[in-house]
């Protein structure tokens, strides 16, 4: 153990007072932790930012999660083949050995429910459903040929954030705050904002922190009700008051620092403060009525609704006031055909329209602020859906649609660090399987750190042990859609 | 292979001390070789990657020739020692470690020494049985109350420091009043303890251990342990009836079961001879899993999910070991090899349960006026599915049952299967007959009783649907509990964890790192259970006082509770901790009560938490224990506390979970649309540990105060001081409302702000404190007095600004450092 990591190994026992920094790694650390609060008095502030391992291509991260697997053959992955094959029995050799959520037996083969068209210089193929985002192809970096271990949506959906299909594992946007901290200290880090009517499959657990301390873990912010849970004060109680209370909590509190010196009761006092502030910075960052017409027309907002559009619109607000990680899950892109809501000439249709024009406006809105090229935005689901229809209802079922499918669906990646304009990964002609450029979660989660500066084997944890990371003992940085 | 790492080292060890010659003391392994091998070897050359074909972690393989046929440790010879040449090779290109810092000199001389003196290897102390140490002589035999303070008074004396003087008795009682019952002590328990002679701090201490609120208490620190919540998990988290084990785990810390039967029956309460209902509920533990309902998952995936769950949870709970790391390969420090996991894996691989959303196994009870009814259809229905199985197995069927099962893989034959069986069908179909497991003919024989149109077995299945129809009538209370299949499933070693890549097969048994389960053991659980709380194993003891210890003063003397490995943390006090794990099985008999009654009446528990700058700056982290505890309360204590002190807590014990307010809008579960019910009346003020415990959306308040989703198993809750957590004291409305009812209760006296203060701390407020706190109430009964609207809106009521203004005063106390935390 040489000089520089003892120190660093004993100043983190003295801030923490855990275990787990015992031989925290990376060389970060330090400054995130002191969020912790645990006796960090006097130390460097809890939430100012941190090194990472080189220099980021980006700052902060807006994942789009389109939960439920959203179908590629209705989106980007344009296979004129598979239109031919419509109503086909789809062959034995492409269903050996593999394992469906609900085909059973032979299915037909089910044709692109989608017209296409190629976009800008790229010549990007965007179905029609998606025509905003057309006009933007050439700052995407498509990712055609992505794949998963799991074909059901909780685990899946874990595996996307924390690296693992089962539970315990901290989240992407809590492995990101806990090596960067936050740029703004009145603000969570890490917020997430769901919307589609549900929650995501795997519950709070694909925000949560893990083994991390539960600081790291992700905020949900609302558009209904309090923008953060218990963020308002009780009725009655006005600001002023609160602001007098809360001084006498605090000077009570200095009093007890006096007595019985535990830098603890610094801390607290500390987080009072910053609790007051949060109280006005949070509504402030979530009131989207105050933003000029333009914008709302750009975006398609619906204020004070829960809807997908308000929140890619706080998701530029909030990054633009410092936060790390904005974590948008909208739900309903799980189109098996088995009613209305969820066929792909059914809800599928209505996610399209709830995506396409805020998603396209999220990244000119960054744009044009600037915000873009230090931005990393992640689309994506999942998984993908099968090139054959699933019927689970019938053949009179006027409704259509498509199984999990884990082993290729598409992905995208656009702003910091990231090559606009290039598609990487081919699937063969009917969708099915991957040709080339395969990447599998890990690998996109260790682009994605590599993008904010991480050498993802060395953003770890010790938790049991052993240095836990979020690619587990994987991940390969793609390096072809670097910018 | 796997039993390479037991070694001569004993004799080896014996033969170097015999030498005689040595003048240099003795390098110890553990305390010396062991560091530095783990830190910067074992990565590359120990349980999972074996570069140059050379792993460190057992004696034998590390004496023995590497891929080059050099070998890396000759004992007695460390000139012949390959480890010695590369560490100290002047080439970097060929220095050890590879492309890494160099070792330190000292670091070199080390190993040197330790190969001279024959490179002896010792077993890592927590594999070794503690024994019973004698008492360390120190400095002022008059402040030790209870030989552990011998332990820790020693430790202090030769770190040169002393210990503070007792906690102020108002302090010292609610610190225990919070320990053992999770709930501050009454005023009038103060004044007694505190003022009154005759009734002393040991009697006080005796009257919480007896009352129910223990029970709740500590049920709370072993919920976490298993992982208890009302829900399944995964996508839709469907609800899941299984309180009655909660009730089960806090009746058995009330009754002081001892930890021994405690652990034999949560484990294998199954297969004790004529089993209780209470000894059934208990095996409740294991069914704390989580079972996948989403649409289109494989039971076969989850059952081994749920099994991999329960090896890696009785390893962290009763042995601190991180097991899970073997699922997957060799331990990579720990002398586990990758079949061991599996061979642990078979005791709990031939349960009934299989991920069916029926949470089949379960016990029902009944209500007292249809028991017996209810107990009658029971057996019927457990005789008719004899009969069934009798007649699906029955020679007269053995011809169609043949025809049958090839017709399987016919898309019209596997679609009137359950969906969620098909695959596993497919697979037992994809089997050779020969081939097939009983688990597999059992599947089949399920599947055939199913959809067979044999006019008995129809016979007999619409009488069993009949009678179970009857007894869903009854509306019994169905908890998920163990129970063994009639046979054993064939366990395989699993590649990777995953259910599809099976290797080799195993039958159940314990790792060889730890001793062996006596020869006439059964094989099974319960074998397993009598194994870990035999006494002879190394880990159980020292794991549980562990946690008690932590518990108490906030850091475990081995602080990583969950792992007592050669990675885990120093023991502060090493023998402290043996004594305890001795004294625990030996004296108390397995008695958490006794054990936790020895430890509040030390004198090392009753220290004031008062600390100087340079104590410190010497001890910031009070591993030493010169001071007492002080850290922050469990989210569980932070909401009974506030409920209690306001008068507003329920003592109501037991039942289904309830669901106090948390705010609007938070169940959105896919494919599930159960919504949060508010409970009516006294069910609002419940203690913590009946809140109702979704697993995908834990309690708001409580997971802001770091409680777990309870997804799995949790040995530590890492204390966090955030914002949010100020945020909740502060605003929620379970908060306000308990500052209403504590400002009521303050209306009352003549002097209320002291009274008001005296029932959160026990004790009145000194003469700052109280000016702060009237300055406080004379602003905001200035604002209520001038805007009555806010009165009522914040007291609900008459609008009196005193009541609104005693609420504010009341609101700052419960968000008072010394409140929220246990000092």
């Amino acid at each position: 153990m040489n000089l520089a990591k003892e120190a660093r190994d004993a100043y983190l026992g003295h801030v923490t007072r855990r275990h787990f920094l015992k031989s925290a790694g990376a060389g970060l650390g330090a400054l995130a932790f002191a969020s912790l609060g645990a006796g960090s008095a006097g130390l460097p502030d809890a939430h100012s930012p941190r090194g990472p391992h080189f220099a980021p291509r980006a700052r902060r991260v807006i994942f789009l999660h389109m939960a439920g697997g959203p179908s590629p053959l209705e989106l980007f992955d344009y296979k004129p083949e598979l239109a031919r094959l419509h109503g086909q029995d789809c062959p034995e050799s492409l269903l050996e050995g593999k394992r469906f959520a609900f085909i059973r037996g032979i299915p037909k083969m089910l044709g692109p429910q989608a017209a296409f068209q190629q976009h800008g210089e790229s010549g990007a193929w965007i179905s029609n459903h998606m025509p905003h985002l057309g006009q933007v192809a050439d700052k995407i970096a498509f990712l055609k040929a992505m794949h998963t271990d799991e074909f059901n949506h909780a685990p899946a959906q874990l595996l996307v954030h924390s690296g693992s299909p089962r539970l315990g594992r901290p989240s992407m946007g809590s492995w990101v705050t806990y090596g960067l901290g936050t740029e703004n200290e009145n603000l969570p880090a890490f917020v997430v904002l769901l919307s589609g009517g549900a929650a995501p499959d795997a519950g709070a657990s694909v925000y949560g922190s893990g083994f991390l301390p539960t600081v790291y873990q992700g905020v949900q912010c609302r558009t209904k009700g309090d923008p953060v849970l218990f963020l308002g004060d009780p009725d009655g109680v006005p600001r002023s008051l609160r602001r007098r209370s809360i001084d006498a909590i605090n000077a009570i509190n200095r009093q007890q620092h006096e007595e019985v010196g535990d830098p603890e009761i610094l801390t607290r006092i500390a987080q009072y403060e910053m609790a007051f502030r949060m109280q006005t910075s949070v509504p402030d960052a979530m009131e989207i009525r105050r933003e000029p017409a333009y914008i709302h027309e750009m975006y398609g907002t619906e204020p004070g609704e829960t809807a997908f559009s308000n929140n890619c619109l706080l998701a530029r607000r909030l990054v633009e006031r410092g936060v790390r990680f904005v974590q948008l899950f909208h739900w309903g892109w799980d189109s098996h055909g088995a009613g209305e809501s969820e066929a792909l000439n059914g809800g599928f249709l209505e996610r399209c329209q709830e995506t396409d024009r805020p998603v396209a406006a999220l990244l000119n809105d960054l744009e044009q602020r600037g915000l873009l090229e230090e931005t990393l935005v992640i689309w994506g689901g999942e998984f993908g859906r099968t090139p054959m229809l699933e019927n689970r209802s019938g053949s009179d079922n006027p409704f259509v649609g498509r199984d999990h499918h884990s082993d290729v669906y598409t992905m995208w990646m656009a702003g910091g660090g990231i090559k606009g304009g290039i598609t990487h990964g081919e699937t063969d002609e009917i969708g099915y399987s991957a040709v080339s450029g395969r990447v599998h979660v890990h690998d996109l989660q260790a682009t994605i750190l590599h993008v904010l500066g991480f050498d993802h084997e060395r953003l770890t944890y010790p938790f049991q042990g052993r240095d836990f990371r979020l690619t587990d003992v994987h991940g390969q940085v793609v390096r072809e859609v670097l910018a | 292979m796997k039993n390479l790492w037991i070694t001569g080292a004993v004799s080896l060890t014996a033969l170097f001390l015999s030498g005689g010659c040595q003048r240099i003391p003795p390098v110890s392994f553990n305390q010396q070789v062991r560091p530095i091998l783990n830190e910067r070897c074992v990565n590359c050359h120990g349980g999972i990657r074996r570069q140059g074909d050379l792993s460190l972690l057992f004696r034998q393989e590390a004496l023995a020739a590497a891929e080059s046929g050099e070998r890396a440790i000759v004992p007695f010879e460390p000139a012949l020692s390959e480890l010695i040449r590369r560490v100290a090779h002047t080439d970097p290109a060929r220095r050890m470690p590879k492309e890494d810092a160099p070792l330190t000199p000292e670091e070199i001389q080390t190993l040197q020494t330790w190969i001279e003196q024959g490179a002896p290897w010792e077993d890592h102390w927590a594999y070794v049985a503690p024994a019973r140490p004698s008492l360390p002589d120190v400095s002022d035999p008059e402040w030790v109350r209870d030989p552990i303070d011998h332990f820790v008074l020693a430790q202090l004396d030769q770190m040169g420091l002393t210990p503070q003087s007792e906690a102020a008795c108002p302090v010292l009682v609610r610190r225990v009043a919070l320990d053992l019952t999770g709930l501050p002590p009454a005023p009038e328990d103060v004044q007694q303890v505190c003022k009154d002679t005759d009734r002393s701090y040991e009697d006080y201490v005796d009257s919480l251990l007896s009352s129910p609120a223990y029970g709740e208490r500590w049920a709370a620190m072993w919920l976490d342990l298993a992982r208890y919540a009302d829900s399944k998990g995964y996508e839709k988290d469907i609800g899941r009836t299984i309180w009655l084990y909660r009730d089960w785990v806090i009746q058995a810390f009330n009754g002081d079961m001892p930890f021994d039967r405690f652990t034999i029956e949560q484990l294998a309460g199954d297969l004790l001879p004529d089993a209780t209902e209470s000894q059934l509920i208990a095996t409740a533990f294991h069914r704390n899993t989580m079972t996948n309902t989403e649409g289109g998952t494989d039971d076969e995936e989850f059952r081994t999910a749920a099994v991999i769950d329960r090896v890696n949870t009785t390893w962290e709970v009763w042995q601190g070991t991180s097991f899970a790391c073997v699922q997957c390969h060799g331990h990579p420090y720990d002398p586990f090899v990758h079949e061991e996991y599996y061979e642990f894996f078979a005791f709990f691989n031939s349960t009934a349960d299989r991920d069916l959303d029926s949470e089949y196994p379960t016990l029902p009870l009944f209500e007292e006026e249809v028991d017996t009814e209810g107990r009658e259809l029971t057996r019927e229905i457990a005789r008719l599915e004899e009969a069934i199985i009798a007649r699906v197995r029955s020679d007269e069927l053995a011809a169609e049952r043949r025809v049958w099962e090839t017709t399987l893989d016919a898309p019209e034959v596997i679609g009137q299967v359950r969906l969620m069986l098909q695959n596993e069908v497919k697979r037992v179909v994809a089997t050779l007959e020969s081939e097939r497991g009983d688990a597999q003919r059992w599947t089949l024989d399920y599947v055939y009783a199913g959809l067979s149109d044999d006019p008995v077995i129809v016979r007999l299945r619409e009488e069993k649907a009949e009678k179970e129809r009857a007894l869903r009538a009854l509306n019994p209370i169905q908890t998920p509990i163990m129970r063994e299949l009639p046979f054993q499933r064939r366990t395989h070693v699993l590649e990777r964890g995953s259910f599809l890549l099976k290797g080799e097969v195993v039958v159940p048994d314990t790792p060889d790192a730890l001793p062996a389960m006596p020869e006439d053991a059964p094989r099974n659980r319960l074998g397993m259970a009598e194994w870990l709380v035999s006494g002879r194993n190394p880990l159980t003891a020292r794991v549980m006082v562990n946690r008690f210890w932590e518990q108490l003063f906030g850091t475990g003397l081995v602080e990583s509770l969950e792992d007592f490995g050669t990675q885990g943390l120093e023991r502060s006090h090493p023998e402290l901790l043996d004594y305890l794990a001795v004294r625990f099985v030996e004296d108390h008999d397995w008695r958490m009560k006794s054990l936790l009654r020895a430890m509040v009446l030390s004198a090392t528990y009753r220290q004031s938490s008062q600390v100087t700058g340079e104590l410190l700056q010497k001890d910031p982290r009070n591993r030493y224990l010169a001071r007492g505890p002080r850290f922050r309360l469990s989210a569980e204590q932070i909401r009974d506390q506030a409920l209690q002190v306001s008068g507003l807590l329920s003592s109501r014990m037991y039942g289904p979970s309830v669901m106090p307010p948390q705010p609007d809008g938070l169940w959105k579960n896919p494919y599930d649309s159960r919504r949060w019910q508010t409970s009516e009346g006294e069910d609002r003020y419940r203690r913590a540990i009946y809140t109702y415990w979704r697993r995908t959306v834990p309690y708001p308040s409580m997971a802001t105060f770091d409680s777990p989703s309870r997804e799995f198993c949790v040995s530590r809750r890492i204390r966090t001081n955030t914002p949010l957590q100020a945020l909740v004291s502060l605003n929620d409305p379970v908060f306000m409302e308990a500052a209403q009812g504590l400002a009521r209760r303050m209306q009352k006296h003549a002097a209320p702000i002291p009274a008001g203060y005296t029932y959160a701390l026990g004790t009145p407020p000194n003469g700052e404190t109280l000016d702060v706190l009237t300055g406080l109430y004379t602003d905001a009964l200035a604002h209520y007095t001038e805007g009555a609207g806010d009165a009522a809106r914040l007291t609900g009521d008459s609008g009196s600004a005193e009541l609104a203004a005693l609420t504010m005063v009341a609101n700052a106390i419960l968000n008072l450092d010394q409140f929220l935390m246990k000092e």
